[in-house]
């Protein structure tokens, strides 16, 4: 039997017989080049908005001289409890094997499998069963530099159930409706320059059902020119991707800033080494996509944030990814029908390493 | 206040400004200089506005010619201020009318032009010049599109706005984002700014420039952040009325909130967040007090912020016990920063702390020298090197340092172009603080009125008094500056007081201030170019330059 064909797992509750292609969620090659990059990310919030999370689980590639060594790889989780700010691991949080990821194939849907996540100090951690409800994006890339570009691909609707740890406190059985990732590329941090991205899940939906309405909204902000950004917003509707609105059709606006005090640093090492200011956050984001008679606009507002400090590898300045937790206001009207809905959402303002 | 006429407006407009944004009316009377410019309203008011140094003075026509005259009526006023309105699209007939000669014309159009453009984006400005439109909106012209205030679900909107993104946070939601309670931040309107457009990309990290804030708003919001901290830091134990409640009592004494306003926004304008300095601007407040109450001792003061000092209500032995319990108290807070801030940058404030300390001491020894030996220094510089060394640094140079420390700035050279800029404005800040204890209010002034000529301090005034008269009448007031405090009478000091008017020290101290605050301020703009122009910024502009508007 080939590699890549495997039998259906016990639990499937959707017929998935063959899966065609690499197993995922990454090409099988190594990772060759120093800058060579592979992630997995995962965002969840529950259901009530009192506990959100984000983990990235990072690759980076080792280089040519040692290629028999595993890339080095940094995980972090940070949990955030509404009213008490965030609770991060280090870059080296403890990790289920195999990861969960919706792109390892075959994948079938409302299959809960593990995925467990817990800082080398205990807390914070999570021990979750995640559920595809929807299906992914059309895998997009973006070009930063003459060699250097950035794919990525997501699914939103993931439904996470499990034991949640902030700080001293446990919560069980929490239910969260969230966001899984896939990136890879090759690039440095100064040529990527920054992104905005975010989703939002509408939360109405039933626990074992897709969101009614979820989107997610990227703009790549590379170093280069002005013009260069690149940039979607897509649209699931019970779960099926029904619009993808091209960077043409989307304009982003944002307005004040976030108080600094709001914005609180991981992993905690970082605090210990002088990591240069970081940039002011916008304080409201608004976005709107128009295509045709569809239509979207996202509004959002940050309330609070934690910035991932990032070492880069060719500049003085690190990375910053600012996880930013909010509510948000979506309204519009696909294909004729229209929607709205009050939830909270999860975005990222990332950037800073570039010198110059 | 209320404002009736547009008289009043315009006066209660640069009086709002030169309290809240010193460095509009600097910059304003800078373009105004020698001028003097009568303004005629349509409602029949009147008032005449020039130049005085860095300060705009509005006052009635005395009846002399006005270099230029400008007639404005309630339509044209819209063409200088409201954020809301659009401006007319153009100035109506008999609306406004300007005569002078053309390079003063242009000059006053310089004049209202910083007026207008920087001075509006004030909340305090705006609410004023709202509070004047409401009375009469008809007035105003034409009103800009009414915007939907409430978020609508109706998708219509997008059709009505634009459905671009920066459309809907301009129209959509015309008033800002509410002001948060925070110490360095939201004073001033700011604009939507668009990320992407479809075709342009503007990085999300690169804000607009803000040059202006609102000094009073923010002075007032820092010092009432530091109060509550020092109130956390003094333990609540017995001995409480002998030393704890002193404590507590003697810094809740009014106080303008200038060093927790340096150290605050010198850290916020580094990037830092002001939670970070709060500590630290409590320690400096702890051991501010704690050589107040010592130095009122050496000095002999009997009042200090309108109130009797430590030593004259509680007793020598207990001030002396508190102002030492504040400095030690002021070490332990400085040190507590250490799980927040880290070792490097506690560590690099113990050393700013220590510094500060030396300097202080040392610069009080050499005035308390100068009086135990009785004697007046000739030249200008001792006063200098004595005020920087006694009140300078830990008024003005430490807590910018400190909190320029307490965000990660720890390169020697950067931080020596705080004391650069710093050491020129609180020697400006000190000269003008020993000319209001000659001339000043005691009730806006908080100490006993002629108090340092009393005390003997050798201030400007005295040097420069000393040096210009005879040997007689040195001699006749060595005579009375020998004196102890106990035995000098009031006349002494009026004596003294009426020779330094006729000796023309006080102008001579005047122009002394404002010459330094000027140098001190331009060293500012030159010297503090490699941070950014944001808000925290423009606060330590409008301090810079408060010493250059202050009324004296």
């Amino acid at each position: 039997m080939p590699a890549n064909l495997r039998p259906r797992p016990p639990s499937c509750t959707e017929q998935v017989a063959v899966s065609l292609g690499p197993e995922g969620p990454f090409p099988r090659i190594r990772l060759r080049k120093v800058l060579e990059r592979r992630w997995l990310h995962y965002a969840f919030l529950s259901r009530d908005h009192k506990l959100s999370m984000v983990a990235n689980v990072a690759w980076l590639g080792p280089g040519l001289e040692a290629e028999d060594t595993a890339p080095p790889c940094t995980s972090i989780l940070l949990v955030h409890k509404r009213g008490e700010g965030w609770c991060s691991s280090q870059f080296n949080t403890l990790t289920s094997t195999p990861l969960w990821s919706a792109f390892r194939q075959p994948h079938a849907m409302h299959a809960p499998a593990p995925l467990t996540l817990t800082s080398t100090a205990t807390t914070p951690a999570v021990e979750l069963q995640l559920a595809r409800s929807s299906r992914p994006c059309t895998s997009q890339c973006a070009w930063l530099a003459p060699d250097q570009h950035l794919r990525w691909q997501s699914e939103t609707g993931i439904i996470a159930r499990g034991r949640w740890t902030f700080r001293d406190q446990t919560f069980d059985d929490v239910e969260a409706i969230g966001y899984h990732e896939r990136v890879r590329g090759y690039w440095g941090w100064p040529e990527l320059g920054g992104w905005v991205f975010g989703f939002a899940n509408d939360p109405s939906g039933a626990s074992d059902s897709p969101p009614p309405t979820a989107f997610v909204f990227t703009l790549i902000q590379p170093r280069g020119p002005g013009d260069a950004a690149n940039g979607s917003m897509m649209v699931w509707r019970n779960g099926r991707l029904r619009r993808h609105f091209p960077r043409r059709c989307i304009t982003f606006a944002v307005r004040g800033q976030l108080r600094r005090n709001k914005v609180q640093q991981a992993p905690a090492l970082s605090n210990l080494f002088g990591v240069p200011p970081m940039e002011p956050i916008p304080q409201q984001l608004m976005i709107s996509a128009r295509m045709g008679d569809d239509w979207v606009t996202y509004d959002y507002y940050c309330d609070a944030a934690a910035r991932v400090v990032i070492p880069s590898e060719t500049s003085l300045r690190p990375f910053s990814v600012h996880e930013v937790i909010g509510p948000v206001q979506v309204e519009g009207c696909i294909s004729g029908e229209h929607f709205a809905f009050d939830t909270y959402g999860i975005a990222e303002f990332a950037g800073g390493a570039d010198d110059g | 206040m209320t404002v009736e006429t547009a008289a009043q407006l315009l006066k209660a407009t640069v009086d709002e400004l030169s309290r809240r944004a010193p460095a509009v009316i600097a910059a304003a009377a800078n373009q105004l200089r020698g001028i003097i410019l009568g303004l005629r309203f349509g409602d029949g008011t009147r008032i005449e506005l020039r130049a005085d140094h860095s300060r705009l003075v509005v006052s009635q026509p005395n009846g002399e010619t006005p270099d230029v005259e400008v007639y404005f009526d309630d339509r044209a006023l819209n063409l200088l201020f409201d954020l809301e309105r659009r401006p007319v699209d153009q100035v109506w007939e008999q609306s406004l009318d300007v005569r002078g000669d053309r390079e003063q014309v242009l000059a006053v159009w310089r004049t209202f032009q910083v007026l207008s453009q920087r001075g509006s984006g004030l909340r305090a400005v705006q609410s004023l010049w709202r509070s004047y439109r409401d009375r009469d909106p008809q007035r105003w012209g034409r009103l800009a599109e009414q915007p939907a205030v409430n978020r609508s679900r109706n998708p219509q909107h997008a059709r009505n706005t634009g459905w671009r993104a920066l459309d809907y946070l301009d129209r959509r939601y015309p008033e800002d984002i509410a002001k948060t309670s925070s110490t360095v931040g939201g004073a001033v309107y700011t604009d939507a700014r668009s990320l992407w457009d479809g075709y342009e990309s503007k990085p999300w990290w690169r804000f607009a420039d803000v040059a202006d804030t609102d000094l009073m708003e923010t002075m007032q919001a820092c010092k009432e952040r530091v109060s509550q901290e020092f109130q956390r830091i003094v333990p609540d134990r017995e001995p409480r009325a002998e030393l704890y409640d002193l404590m507590r009592e003697y810094p809740a004494r009014e106080g303008k909130g200038l060093r927790p306003t340096l150290t605050i926004a010198t850290c916020c304008a580094l990037g830092g967040r002001d939670e970070d300095a709060v500590r630290t601007a409590a320690a400096v407040e702890l051991f501010h007090n704690g050589f107040l109450v010592h130095d009122d001792i050496a000095d002999e003061s009997t009042h200090r912020r309108n109130e009797p000092t430590l030593h004259e209500a509680h007793g020598i032995g207990l001030a002396v016990n508190t102002g030492d319990a504040m400095n030690l108290l002021a070490v332990d807070a400085v040190l507590s920063n250490l799980p927040t801030l880290g070792l490097a940058r506690t560590l690099g404030l113990i050393h700013e702390i220590m510094h500060m300390c030396r300097e202080t001491v040392e610069g009080q020894a050499i005035e308390l020298g100068w009086i135990r030996h009785l004697t007046v220094p000739e030249r200008d510089e001792d006063y200098f090197h004595m005020s920087t060394k006694k009140t300078g640094w830990y008024t003005c140079i430490s807590p910018c340092r400190l909190g320029a420390i307490c965000a990660g700035e720890t390169d020697p050279g950067k931080l020596d172009l705080f004391t650069g800029v710093f050491r020129l404005i609180g020697i400006a800040f000190q000269i003008q603080d020993d000319i209001l204890n000659l001339l000043g209010d005691e009730a806006l002034y908080g100490k006993e009125p002629l108090g340092d000529l009393l005390e003997g301090k050798r201030t400007v005034m005295m040097i420069h008094l000393f040096r210009e008269i005879g040997p007689k009448q040195r001699q006749r007031l060595l005579e009375i500056i020998r004196l102890p405090r106990t035995e000098k009478r009031f006349e002494d000091a009026e004596e003294i007081l009426a020779a330094m008017k006729q000796a023309g020290s006080i102008e001579y101290a005047v122009e002394m201030a404002d010459r330094l605050a000027h140098e001190g301020v331009r060293r500012f703009e030159e010297d503090l170019t490699y941070i950014p122009e944001n808000e925290a910024k423009a606060l330590l502009r409008q301090i810079a330059n408060y010493v250059t508007t202050r009324p004296l």
